[in-house]
């Protein structure tokens, strides 16, 4: 073998916390050959960003790196500031995970780009210039010479990372690390900037080191892999090896909760994860799950012809000039212990669908009913009470608790406020509560930052529990979650399903938990329902256009099934039209029975 | 962008003629400029003849309707105690005014700046900490104690400085100013720094405020991975980013400085406007009181504009619309 390009050995990185220091990653080990891309993966807290930023050593005075950090025979941990300086974009490009806060909003594109190469390369301006322009040419973003006077805003998330990528590289770096780089972009996006760094990797020749918690990308694009638990390396082998038969029960127990999709092929309800124990790696053996679906019964929630639009006003008068077409002739049902899934990318209506129907945004048109009640003409009185059946659990479980609240008042908040229990009854009945999503009653004197993000969305669970509802709306509640707290949480969700016969209206952009966990599929784009069908018919079948590239651009955690992909170069659209625009009714097809198809004008095809 | 500035422009009318409702019924309710003006040994037909001369025999709404005519016209009235136009008496003294404001905002900058960056940089250096208190002590001292203090240290006991009046001046553009001569310059530090020291203290916190909130943000992270000098860093990537919110900060504080001035000036015994305006109130004198606010809306309308004109042009995110696209 070739000598490592980077080799770190015995690294150490402390915080100060408090006076103290305390040690947040320990003895990290591990070497990138030329060429070579290594991916540290884990959950958060595993220490696998403070590895990529100590590399850098960008950490600031607040912590301090011990042990030997060997790039092109020098060592980095002990080279004075102003050749790190050398160093930094220059032989080491960095991006970082969210595209829209990395670039500086107030400097031209142009000029990002440019004192990279002014700085390292000692370019003048125009020549400066013309090199960000060959360069964002080679990420691949259209008419890159008008584009170098623009801002950020005018770019969009995608497109941002693109120029991140390209001011990374603008030196040719021997090794790009990439910090979670796609974890804040929409899927298909997701697989646009994977292909292009897999590209720019072949055509540089550098070594990559990809940081990121998903083991689905890390089967796209590693060689090998790294993997990281609580400061630790606790496994690291060929990425083949690791997800063939991975040593650690660390890693067997992630490997075993991350949703692959394509995985539920012949099964006709949705399936538990398998839980695998920590420390032995041993799996307990799935429960079937039940089939909850009441078809005998009418339908809890019957939405018909939903249209949500939110104007756009300008000037003095503020004047209506156009809308933003956020829900566009929706039309669906969901029944008592069924599960139907809103999935699509970021602006495809899905969020505000689910608010619509609850009434937390007002809708424009159409017609909403929870248990045979009108929602769209309810009085607030009458509101208050359909809300009862209708309860939302979010995404962010950080921001949806009241953090000067306990938990226990939070879960009985809206018991008392319906009136439905005085107090003593209502302690009784959260302990019950906390029992049903496996925490302790005792947890109820808590508060919120006692808990951890899995428990805290447990904790939302309960809470919209509280009301014994019929239906709940889980607005992303997931995907804020690691991957084996998810797979928990989403366990959590069936039990209850199976033991309260709920139906749930599930809206995620993840379509591997989409497949795990619903009985039926709507697919939405722009506002529109482009397909909708039993999940199997949708999965095994897929007719619209979007849907196969929804699903062909999702990472698949097996590294023996990389695909040679055609991803194209398109932007999610937007939903805005002027005033006095009507869009041309919709009409579905029935491939097979309940599985719709959008009959596809010509300029619609994705 | 001049759909944009017409909406301003009707916004002005629109205070304006608000604001000179509000002070015509509040200075009519208040009392009888006559009661004042006049001593008690006036007759009751010299009283009568006084009142008439004014006006103010009629009931308040037909004067507001008098005002706003002859205001149209570009006429204010005349000034009850001078008997000059009341914009001629402002006007004379607002160089004056205009003259101490900006030397004040030119201090508080050059001075505050520098000072906050540095306090933003190190907050838990010495130097940092013994700027903060300075900064403390610019907010909580009255203006016009510090003034007496600077008069007694500087003018009395070391003679450096001199205490009162504007000093020797110059014609620039066919203004009178006094920085331009070493005399001038003499007389101008003292109620200068006074009038600063509150936007000195001012400025320090929100630069240092801003530059402690840009350095956590991911782009100056991103900056230091692109290999950047800590000096391009700051003069590129966080100053820029700081003066968003200061500039909005300044424009309004510029405002106040013009219009409040009053304290320092009456210490100083500065011929500005806020002397006038003082005095003015004290007789009722309401054509100057009215014409002086007037002055000042549209000043702060103009300050306004400015400073959104400005902050369009540093922040790329704030783009100025008026009635259409």
């Amino acid at each position: 073998m070739t000598r490592p390009i980077l080799s770190i050995d015995d690294l150490n990185t402390a915080f100060k916390v408090g006076g103290e220091w305390r040690n947040v990653i320990r003895d990290v080990t591990f070497d990138i050959a030329e060429r070579e891309t290594v991916a540290v993966v884990g959950e958060s807290g595993s220490g696998k960003s403070v590895t990529a930023m100590s590399i850098m050593r960008l950490l600031g005075p607040n912590a301090r790196s011990t042990g030997r950090i060997e790039f092109e025979g020098q060592d980095l941990l002990s080279l004075p500031m102003d050749l790190m300086q050398h160093i930094r974009g220059n032989r080491i490009g960095m991006i970082f995970q969210e595209p829209m806060t990395s670039l500086n909003p107030v400097l031209k594109i142009g000029d990002q780009i440019t004192e990279v190469l002014m700085q390292h390369r000692g370019m003048d301006q125009g020549k400066a210039r013309a090199e960000a322009v060959r360069l964002l040419d080679k990420v691949r973003i259209p008419s890159a010479q008008a584009r170098l006077n623009e801002y950020p805003m005018s770019f969009s998330g995608g497109m941002r990372q693109r120029v991140v990528i390209a001011i990374a590289l603008a030196c040719e770096p021997k090794l790009l690390i990439a910090d979670e780089p796609t974890t804040a972009l929409d899927v298909t996006i997701q697989a646009q900037i994977l292909e292009l760094i897999k590209t720019l990797q072949q055509e540089e020749g550098m070594s990559v080191l990809f940081i990121t918690h998903d083991m689905g990308v890390v089967a796209e694009i590693s060689d090998r892999t790294v993997v990281m638990y609580r400061g630790d390396i606790v496994e690291a082998d060929t990425t083949e090896r690791i997800f063939r038969d991975a040593a650690h029960p660390y890693t067997r127990a992630l490997l075993s909760a991350v949703p692959q999709l394509g995985s539920m092929a012949g099964e006709p309800r949705p399936l538990r994860f398998p839980i695998v124990d920590m420390r032995t790696g041993e799996a307990q053996p799935v429960k079937p799950t039940a089939d909850t679906v009441r078809t005998d019964e009418a339908p809890i929630l019957k939405v018909d012809h939903l249209v949500t639009r939110f104007p756009v006003r300008k000037g003095i008068l503020q004047r209506t000039v156009g809308n933003i077409h956020a829900v566009e002739d929706v039309s669906f049902e969901l029944r008592k212990g069924e599960t139907l899934s809103l999935v699509g990318e970021s602006g495809c209506g899905k969020s505000t669908t689910g608010r619509s129907i609850i009434r937390l945004t007002d809708l424009t048109s159409g017609s909403v009913t929870i248990s045979g009640r009108d929602v769209a003409s309810a009085s607030k009185t009458e509101l208050a009470s359909i809300r009862r059946d209708a309860q939302m659990i979010f995404q962010d479980p950080f921001e949806s608790l009241n953090p000067r609240m306990r938990v226990g008042d939070a879960i009985a908040e809206p018991m008392v406020t319906h009136g439905l229990v005085n107090r003593a009854d209502a302690r009784q009945r959260v302990g019950k509560l906390l029992e049903q999503v496996g925490l302790s009653p005792a947890m109820a004197d808590r508060f919120p930052h006692e808990f951890s993000g899995g428990q805290r969305q447990r904790v939302c669970i309960a809470r919209a529990l509280a009301l014994d509802p019929k239906l709940i709306v889980a607005d992303e509640s997931v995907s804020a979650l690691d991957v084996s707290i998810k797979a928990q949480v989403i366990n959590l969700m069936l039990d209850l399903q199976e033991q309260l016969g709920l139906g749930y209206l599930f809206i995620s952009h993840d379509m591997a938990v989409v497949e795990r966990i619903s009985h039926r599929v709507a697919v939405m784009y722009l506002g529109e329902i482009v397909e909708i069908g039993p999940r199997q018919a949708v999965f095994e079948n897929p007719q619209h256009p979007y849907t196969r590239k929804l699903m062909s651009a999702v990472p698949i955690a097996d590294p023996t099934r990389r695909r040679v992909r055609n991803i194209s170069n398109d932007e999610i659209r937007s939903p805005y039209h002027d005033a006095g625009y009507t869009p041309a009714p919709l009409h579905y097809q029935e491939v097979s029975a309940g599985h719709f198809v959008q009959m596809q004008a010509v300029e619609k095809a994705a | 962008m001049s759909s944009y500035l017409f909406s301003r422009v009707i916004q002005t009318i629109v205070t304006l003629f608000v604001m000179s409702l509000l002070v015509f019924v509040g200075l009519y309710l208040v009392g009888n400029p006559v009661d004042v003006l006049l001593s008690s040994s006036a007759t009751p037909a010299e009283r009568l003849e006084v009142i008439q001369a004014f006006g103010l025999d009629r009931p308040v709404w037909e004067q507001y309707f008098v005002f706003l005519g002859k205001a149209l016209t570009g006429d204010l009235g005349n000034s009850f105690v001078f008997n000059q136009p009341a914009l001629d008496l402002i006007l004379q003294r607002m160089p004056a005014t205009l003259e101490l404001a900006f030397v004040a905002l030119v201090m508080a900058l050059v001075l505050g700046i520098p000072l906050g960056i540095y306090a933003g940089l190190k907050p838990h250096s010495l130097v940092s900490k013994s700027i903060m208190t300075f900064s403390i002590l610019g907010f909580s001292l009255p203006t016009f104690w510090i003034g007496l203090i600077m008069i007694m240290v500087f003018s009395v006991q070391l003679g450096w400085l001199p205490a009162s009046g504007r000093g020797q001046t110059v014609e620039l553009l066919g203004v009178p100013v006094s920085f331009l001569t070493w005399d001038g310059l003499s007389h101008l530090i003292l109620p200068a720094f006074n009038l600063a020291l509150f936007k000195i203290s001012l400025v320090i916190r929100l630069t240092r405020a801003g530059v402690m909130e840009v350095m956590q943000l991911d782009f100056v992270r991103f900056a230091r991975a692109k290999g950047m000098p800590e000096s391009r860093i700051l003069r590129v990537h966080v100053l820029k980013n700081t003066l968003i919110p200061l500039i909005t900060v300044i424009g309004l504080e510029l405002g106040s400085l013009i219009a409040f001035a009053v304290v320092t000036e009456t210490i100083f015994a500065w011929p500005g406007m806020g002397k006038l305006i003082i005095d003015s109130i004290a007789v009722l004198d309401r054509p100057v009181v009215l014409a002086y606010l007037m002055i000042t809306v549209i000043m702060f309308s103009v300050i306004n504009l400015v400073v959104d004109i400005l902050y369009s042009v540093v922040d790329p995110r704030v783009r100025l619309e008026g009635g259409s696209r």
